[in-house]
């Protein structure tokens, strides 16, 4: 035991005269820990943002087999038919809890990128705000019901010009003036823009019609009650889903696809990595022959040999590792970015460094280092005796 | 001895170094070519747009229509050549899920626009005076196993008829290619009028128009005159180069050349580290070989062109593996990816950029051995332990 740890420990304390090579492998587990890192926190982020958007009592109702809002068309009349199903809870006022919905999608100019990408101008009734968890004006003022005025999501502000608190603002032919900013505490509507209902409708030349209707309900079971109502009611030719549900459908794409890129990218490039860990390995070997050699002539056991050897390249892949984390964390860990969402408006969210992406790239390092050392090591176990005399 | 069998025996003075050097470069280089495949194929609506084509939408959003009288209006604008107008339809075959990208658009016109689209001349006749006709782009074709012929029903998820049904009816009648196969062919395409006339809601609008000027020097006024002729209306016009459109909308993905810049970045530092080192690390346990060489009358020159053409060799022989494994994954999933990423194969530039990169690569890791090799001095050389 105590051979084992002198071993490892004349190995480790000796990396600094390989500086070159070690640098090289620290720096090629780096790299392939950083590129996973990288795109799964883009992949991690993105997921967290969606999830935290739905409710369980918050219906959705859709025109049937129109999939997403977007797609929807539903009359006035159906909103009044909707108000009287069981199952949707009121407030103290005894009014049912529900918003008729219809967005536009507008251009705003990206900031990353200084070219137009679509945001949702979204109408919205009253209740809409008691229809989003976390709901809350952080600067300025709700908009007044039939005015052109904006309320702002935190993540377009982020990630998009001209949308700060009082500006004004043209869209298409008609301009808006700001007068508040809204967070919802990351979820998909940060990255929209609220006013009122009558308002887009009118502007916008929409008549009365709307495209989406979202109810609380009195619990989550509810929504089979409501389900069945809207089935046994003729002049309804709806889809109801639970909040959560439309939108964990909308989500899985953009993720899946990150992952499924970055998990491959990385794996490619830790076959790169293992060739070189094995080259470092083999040279250290190589030129610690001698020393090997000697330490089997005065007892040493071949095993301390190679374990001193799979120590050595471990810690460096566990270096490269660590050194990724460190940076990605610093780098990127918060970083806003946005992309194209279900609703064919952009998605601001943030990246996220987790745990177990952690872990991930962790294991990832290890494993380069276990096989890159692993066959370098099995070589200074059969070092020589006879190769102390080498120069 | 020959010269060649010395570099030879240099390279791989250390069989096993040799190989894994080679493994690392031909990793970078697989990264290199499938990633610059992938980026050539995003950009492909950038690279395939004509210089004077340019696209007018509504200036609130492209998504937002306008109505169908600014067709007429636009034809009149000085220095167009070609103008023509198309629908998003929203469409899907039979299921949700079988997404069918689908453009009602005015026939005549559109082919005029976009002279790369090749219809044989009877199909083109068919498409012209079929009323219900479906002309399907090669590679939709042919991931539905669609031909000429055949009698569809694609469904819309945002339209709907008068009579509340959201399906319509087509008839196969052409299957138009792509001069160039950069070109995406995974679209439809079926007449306005037969749209126009059987909907719902939304009668007369149009989604955008597509138009050709006479010169490129013209786009700029006629894109002026044009949004200035919509100015302060409902609907307000913005009008952008093809070139442009297309580019704001990749855009929009996010920047996703930034991201496929940084992972080959990474991929190409690391072995840049890897390479680099040993090579340096390779010719110092050769000083004395070198030494000998020099005594037997090589000269400074010479040894400096051997060392250098063993990291030419490592490489091109690493980096052409890896272009080559590369090219072949390509062709290998190109077919499963024409449905979302049209053009995806495997680009020549990206190729020639490839064995550029080799080249550079090669110098940049084997100048330094190269350099020290040369100067050894055979004095010294021998002198060391």
């Amino acid at each position: 035991m105590k051979q084992l740890f002198a071993v490892i420990g004349m190995n480790v304390r000796s990396i600094p005269q390989r500086a070159g090579m070690s640098i090289a492998t620290i720096t090629s587990v780096a790299f392939m820990v950083a590129v996973l890192l990288g795109f799964l926190a883009m992949a991690n982020g993105f997921e967290k943002t969606i999830n935290g958007s739905g409710s369980d009592d918050v219906a959705v109702f859709l025109r049937g087999g129109s999939q997403a809002e977007l797609n929807s068309v539903l009359a006035r009349d159906d909103a009044r038919l909707i108000e009287v199903a069981p199952g949707i809870a009121t407030d103290e006022n005894g009014d049912p809890i529900m918003s008729a919905e219809l967005y536009v999608i507008v251009d705003g100019i990206k900031r990353a990128s200084q070219t137009e990408a679509n945001l949702p101008l979204r109408g919205v009734q009253q209740q809409a705000v008691n229809l989003r968890q976390n709901f809350s004006i952080t600067a300025g003022r709700m908009f007044e019901p039939g005015s052109a005025e904006l309320v702002v999501g935190e993540g377009v502000i982020r990630e998009f010009e001209g949308f700060e608190l009082g500006q004004t603002i043209r869209l298409g032919s008609n301009t808006w003036t700001v007068v508040g900013t809204f967070s919802t505490g990351g979820s998909v509507f940060d990255s929209e823009i609220w006013t009122d209902l009558g308002v887009v409708q009118n502007l916008y030349q929409r008549g009365s019609s709307v495209q989406s209707i979202r109810a609380r309900l009195t619990s989550p079971e509810a929504i089979e009650e409501v389900r069945a109502y809207v089935e046994g009611e003729d002049r309804l030719n709806l889809d109801v889903t639970s909040e959560r549900e439309y939108f964990a459908d909308s989500a899985g794409g953009i993720a899946t696809l990150l992952k499924w890129v970055g998990w491959p990218l990385s794996i490619v490039m830790a076959i790169g990595a293992f060739a070189g860990a094995w080259n470092t390995m083999y040279s250290s070997v190589d030129s610690r022959t001698r020393e090997i050699a000697t330490l089997r002539t005065i007892g040493f056991s071949g095993f301390t040999a190679f374990m001193g050897t799979l120590i050595e390249s471990l810690v460096l892949a566990l270096l490269g590792g660590a050194l990724a984390i460190l940076v990605i964390y610093i780098l990127f860990n918060g970083n806003s970015a946005s992309t194209l969402g279900g609703g064919f408006t952009q998605i601001v969210f943030s990246f996220q460094v987790t745990m177990g992406s952690v872990i991930s790239g962790l294991i990832l390092a290890l494993a380069v280092g276990f096989l890159g050392g692993i066959i370098p090591g099995v070589r200074a176990a059969r070092v020589s005796l006879l190769a102390v005399h080498q120069n | 001895m020959t010269e060649a069998t010395l570099i030879r025996k240099g390279l791989f003075r250390k069989v096993l170094r040799a190989i894994l050097m080679m493994v690392s470069i031909a990793i970078a280089f697989f990264i290199f070519a499938v990633l610059g495949a992938v980026n050539k194929a995003f950009n492909a609506g950038v690279d395939v747009a004509a210089a004077n084509r340019l696209v007018t939408v509504n200036a609130i959003n492209f998504t937002v229509s306008m109505p169908y009288a600014y067709y007429g209006r636009v034809q009149g604008v000085e220095g167009i050549t070609h103008v023509t107008h198309a629908n998003w339809f929203g469409g899907y075959f039979q299921q949700p899920a079988n997404f069918v990208q689908t453009f009602a658009v005015d026939p005549e016109s559109y082919l005029d626009v976009y002279p790369e689209l090749i219809l044989p001349p009877e199909q083109r006749e068919a498409w012209l005076t079929t009323r219900t006709c479906l002309i399907v782009g090669q590679a939709l074709a042919t991931q539905y196993g669609w031909s000429v012929g055949d009698r569809i029903p694609l469904n819309s998820n945002i339209w709907q008829q008068a009579d509340g049904s959201s399906a319509w009816d087509f008839d196969i009648c052409g299957i138009f290619t792509a001069e160039d196969s950069s070109v995406p062919t995974n679209y439809a395409m079926f007449h306005y009028d037969y749209f126009n006339e059987s909907l719902a809601f939304a009668r007369d609008t149009i989604g955008w128009m597509i138009l050709t000027t006479e010169d490129v020097s013209l786009n700029d006024q006629v894109a002026d005159e044009i949004d200035a002729m919509f100015a302060n209306s409902p609907a307000e016009t913005e009008t952008t180069t093809e070139a442009a459109f297309s580019q704001a909308f990749i855009e929009q993905l996010g920047n996703i050349n930034l991201i496929l810049t940084s992972v080959i970045g990474a991929a190409f530092a690391t072995i840049l580290m890897i390479v680099g080192t040993t090579l340096v690390l390779a010719i110092n346990e050769r000083t004395k070989e070198i030494a000998v060489l020099k005594t037997l009358g090589f000269q400074s020159g010479r040894i400096f062109r051997m060392i250098l053409t063993e990291s030419f060799l490592l490489s091109l022989i690493g980096g052409g593996i890896g272009l080559g494994l590369a090219a072949g994954l390509v062709v290998l999933i190109a077919g499963a990816f024409q449905s979302f990423l049209p053009g995806f194969g495997m680009p020549l530039s990206v190729v020639w950029q490839a064995f550029a990169l080799m080249i550079g690569f090669a110098l940049v890791t084997g100048f330094f051995p190269a350099f020290n090799a040369m100067r050894i001095r055979i004095v010294e050389a021998f002198g060391k332990l």
